[in-house]
């Protein structure tokens, strides 16, 4: 795959955003042990309450941001699958959990979307707790927001594609 | 039974309890572990009673790879290096098992199982280390790498 200049792009390439829903559903599947769905975005969705992690696939020419929104409840549910119990929501700890379950992810992004010509290391991830948070991005680069839901889980995944600087 | 001591080498404390974790419950050995947050904290913590290493790749300050590559270039070549990381792609197996000189390659999120396939051989019945670098040569072929994944 041959990225066009990112000025010039609308959207998302679909085969990169298919290869990262793959991912998200293999990664969260196997942490969970629950199968996920992917639902149609909504704008409408109420604010979120919760925790993001940041995290990015980049190369010297493109950088493909990833951004989970996990809601309180759902961050609680991964911490008990993950580690075997109920981190405090306020921790330090789901902090690291969310930092680490987004190094997880952009591990199997990078090798996935490697198979459509998009050759990258992951970043090192951050994670951010607080309320109605919104990714900005300057020049307003293509992205593309999905939401995961599960028996026990939902969250969202913004999508950003823009130039390395 | 004496303690195997082992060296986790993880920038998040949630992995580094979790291996450990996963360690005790396998009951290969009796563990005492060595901690260490990035690669030039391991380097730190280096000595010359460890016995295997536990060691994740993306971390700030030292990848795990260079400080695997670091490690073998003192010349530490009998101690097992099970690299426990996110990463996925072939490249970086690749380069962790044959550039870094690691001898295991476990992906995240790992299981008991995964993990037990890992590095079982690397312990005999009475919870002590054997074989890793044992100066015969060794298969680091890519496969070997993802038979583990």
């Amino acid at each position: 795959m041959k990225l066009a200049e990112i000025e010039e792009l609308e959207q998302i390439p679909e085969e990169l955003v298919e290869k990262v829903e793959e991912s998200v559903l293999n990664t969260f599947g196997s942490i969970i042990g629950e199968e996920l769905k992917y639902i149609e975005y909504e704008n409408g969705d109420k604010p979120l309450n919760g925790i993001i992690g940041n995290i990015a696939v980049f190369n010297t020419d493109h950088t493909l941001s990833l951004m989970l929104a996990i809601p309180k409840d759902t961050a609680l549910y991964f911490s008990k699958v993950f580690i075997g119990m109920e981190l405090p929501f306020e921790s330090d700890d789901m902090g690291d959990l969310v930092g680490e379950i987004s190094n997880i992810l952009a591990g199997d992004v990078a090798a996935n979307v490697e198979k459509v010509g998009f050759r990258g290391q992951s970043s090192l991830p951050t994670a951010t707790r607080g309320s109605d948070l919104t990714l900005f991005m300057p020049n307003k680069p293509p992205t593309k927001k999905m939401k995961f839901i599960s028996d026990n889980t939902e969250f969202l995944l913004t999508m950003v594609l823009s130039e390395s600087n | 039974m004496s303690k195997i001591k082992a060296l986790v080498v993880d920038d998040s404390k949630i992995m580094r309890s979790a291996v450990k974790r996963a360690l005790d419950n396998l009951m290969l050995a009796d563990f005492e572990y060595v901690e260490a947050k990035d690669g030039e904290d391991a380097l730190s913590k280096f000595n010359e009673e460890i016995e295997i290493m536990f060691v994740d790749w993306n971390m700030p300050n030292m990848t795990g790879v260079e400080f695997a590559q670091a490690i073998r270039e003192q010349g530490n070549d009998h101690i097992p290096i099970i690299m426990v990381t996110a990463e996925k792609s072939m490249g970086k197996v690749d380069k962790a098992l044959n550039e870094g000189g690691a001898n295991e390659y476990v992906t995240k999120p790992f299981t008991a199982d995964k993990m037990h396939k890992a590095i079982s051989d690397y312990f005999d019945e009475d919870g002590k280390i054997v074989g890793g670098g044992d100066g015969e040569e060794e298969d680091k072929s890519f496969f070997k790498g993802i038979l583990n994944s």
